[in-house]
């Protein structure tokens, strides 16, 4: 689904995210003011392992659709629906994720989420690391809205 | 996890010679059988190290070392043998990374598992002869590499060249390189120098997900990033004059053509899918296994068996692309020395799947069984007069093509006995990583990298050189203490030594 873009939309979020060190493949660590950050900013770690980030134009904005029956499998198919989204069709690379719907509560988990970028294009954008999967290997999701402590860690298959 | 000190955690292992170690029973939880390993001096440090790591108390986000990943595979229903690691074990997804492991299919409770084939189905490695010498391609290096480069699509976000519509995609799911044939791409003889002859015939493109299909049809005939590439090696070295004259390899010095890679989005999404679906499946036959990442289905249940199916067409998909890279690399050789590939005699040597599993008939205590062996970074290496291996080298044993790293040496090793016996027919795969992507990226500079290849004489072209630190022959293991290893203990015989002079990777 495509959109108009506002000039808000253009404006960038600031950078919660690392990558840390694991034998075969990259394990992501972000975090953010609520869990809802830090999943977005998760999202875009793993952009950025694709590409450099600050060449990404938002000249487009999708939106995508991710269900789970708990925090983990949440997580796990909202980067899987990106890592789709960026794998055919659109083949959009995204600099920003803004999660529209974030329902954790109850039976089934959902996010709707609105991804700005453009389409990945070789020569312009510089070529990272091809992303095969996102694991459950050691994912951890800190939810501590009493001390403000929200983090998620994923390992990424490369 | 048990959670034990370093020292406690040693008990459970003992060195039996000089090249295996066995994992006791109770180092994990629920063990069925025992685990082993092999390694050298130098490999042992490297494993015992990364489990001397994983001892620290209070980590988080940690993962588990590869050595209790042998073991939790031992404990998985149905396995048969040993969980055996091979010398370039590292820690992977549930399985190891060079983790061979065997089920009964007549035990109902044994298990097939998605992370035992790995997310890159049927990656694997590909080896092509020409009859040109050292001394007809060194004038010419560089063009040659840029027109492989420029024939093969690689890196992230690069698509095939190869014409292909939806309905080719599922012929070629179904045919694997009978489609390859079928269309012109390949030659009838290349299919006789593969793994199943390039087509598992048990594929069913019906149980692939619509999603897996269009992650991989924009893919197909690219090469992939990561540890993917295409070498132009010369042979360096000859240990088995005999069977390497089998394979058409006469003298050092002969240019042959390497290429690596695997099944792409589409294998790694039927993977993930196959994962999703396991979960519910362990519920419901209430499978347990001492970590989720083992998400496995009974053999016979639906969920396994669309797995294998499944598996088969990404498998057929690898052969399909090995085969598409094939013509590409054979029309660039050609254009460059303006004769056919036919009269360059590319043949293709032998082509090895390293990410897969296999039903195969093996003795186990005397007895002949029926198993489902997988093999996740590791190869296999069937023996001399085995009858899955083709007439050409029934005589020598398996061609087993070993990759290195980018700048390093590659190997041809064959098939013995005593693999059959101790590893139900299998070996390594290649150097498997020693450092942390990011660590090399930390550690490495890629100008420095680039320098120490071009001093080497290699010519490099790759989509994203700031990363060639990553896969730096410093971030590996060294392949030569793997196949030597390999040799030793007496599970593959070392054949053909290979030394890179152009690669190209994503």
């Amino acid at each position: 689904m495509e959109g108009s873009l506002m000039n808000e939309d253009l404006t960038l979020p600031e950078c919660k995210y690392e990558y840390l060190d694991h034998t075969a493949d990259v394990q992501l660590h972000a975090w953010g003011d609520s869990l809802k950050e830090a999943f977005e900013q998760c999202g875009m770690a793993m952009f950025g392992y694709m590409t450099t980030l600050s060449t990404v134009e938002i000249k487009q904005v999708e939106e995508i659709e991710a269900h789970g029956h708990d925090l983990e499998s949440l997580l796990f198919h909202f980067l899987d629906e990106l890592l789709f989204l960026f794998s055919c069709d659109a083949y959009l690379i995204c600099s920003k994720l803004v999660i529209t719907e974030f329902n954790i509560e109850g039976e089934e988990l959902m996010i709707r989420c609105k991804c700005y970028g453009e389409e990945f294009t070789l020569g312009k954008h510089p070529q990272g690391t091809e992303v095969k999967a996102i694991t459950y290997s050691a994912m951890h999701i800190v939810n501590e809205p009493e001390t403000n402590k929200f983090e998620v860690f994923v390992i990424i298959d490369i | 996890m048990v959670v034990r000190s370093y020292n406690d955690e040693l008990k459970y292992l003992e060195k039996i010679n000089n090249y295996c170690w066995r994992i006791k029973i109770g180092f994990q939880p629920n063990m069925k059988v025992e685990g082993c390993f092999y390694v050298n001096s130098a490999l042992e440090k490297l494993m015992l190290e990364e489990l001397r790591n994983a001892c620290r108390p209070g980590m988080v986000g940690g993962f588990l070392p590869g050595v209790k990943q042998i073991a939790n595979v031992a404990a998985l229903p149905g396995i048969v043998g040993k969980s055996v690691g091979l010398p370039d074990v590292h820690s992977g997804y549930g399985f190891a990374i060079g983790n061979m492991a065997a089920f009964d299919m007549n035990d109902p409770v044994s298990i097939v598992s998605p992370g035992g084939v790995g997310f890159d189905i049927n990656c694997g490695v590909r080896l092509l002869r020409t009859n040109l010498w050292e001394k007809d391609v060194l004038p010419v290096k560089e063009q040659l590499a840029q027109s492989l480069f420029d024939h093969i699509p690689v890196g992230v976000g690069s698509k095939g060249i190869i014409p292909m519509n939806a309905h080719d995609l599922e012929e070629a799911l179904e045919m694997g390189m009978d489609w390859s044939l079928r269309e012109g791409y390949i030659w009838a003889e290349d299919k006789e120098h593969c793994e199943e002859y390039g087509r598992m015939l048990n594929a069913d493109p019906s149980t692939v997900s619509m999603r897996a299909k269009k992650r991989g049809l924009p893919q197909l005939g690219t090469l992939g990033a990561g540890n993917h590439y295409a070498e132009i090696q010369i042979v360096d070295e000859i240990y088995d004059k005999w069977a390497a004259c089998k394979m058409g390899i006469e003298e050092k010095g002969q240019v042959c053509v390497m290429i690596h890679s695997g099944s792409r989005g589409f294998g790694h999404q039927v993977a993930t899918d196959a994962l999703v679906q396991m979960e519910k499946a362990m519920k419901r036959d209430n499978i347990e296994t001492n970590d989720r990442q083992l998400a496995c289905a009974r053999i016979h249940s639906e969920e396994g068996q669309n797995y294998l199916k499944s598996m088969a067409a990404a498998a057929n998909f690898a052969w399909v692309n090995r085969s598409s890279m094939t013509f590409l690399s054979r029309q660039a050789f050609a254009k460059q020395f303006e004769m056919s590939p036919d009269d360059l005699d590319m043949h293709v040597i032998y082509d090895v799947s390293h990410n897969i599993a296999k039903v195969e008939e093996h003795l186990v205590d005397g007895k002949p069984k029926t198993l489902l062996v997988h093999r996740k970074g590791s190869t296999r290496a069937f023996p001399p007069g085995h009858p899955l291996i083709p007439v050409d080298y029934q005589l020598t044993g398996q061609p087993v093509l070993i990759g290195g790293t980018m700048g390093t040496c590659s190997y041809v090793l064959t098939g013995t006995e005593t693999g059959m016996e101790q590893t139900f027919g299998s070996t390594c795969h290649g150097a498997g990583r020693a450092l942390s992507r990011a660590k090399s990226r930390r550690n490495l500079d890629y100008t420095e990298v680039l320098r120490k290849l071009d001093s080497m004489g290699i010519s490099i072209r790759v989509a994203s050189p700031k990363l060639v630190m990553e896969e730096a022959p410093e971030s590996y293991k060294n392949v030569t203490d793997v196949v030597n290893t390999c040799h030793a203990a007496g599970i593959s015989n070392k054949c053909i030594k290979l030394r890179p002079i152009a690669v190209i990777k994503g």
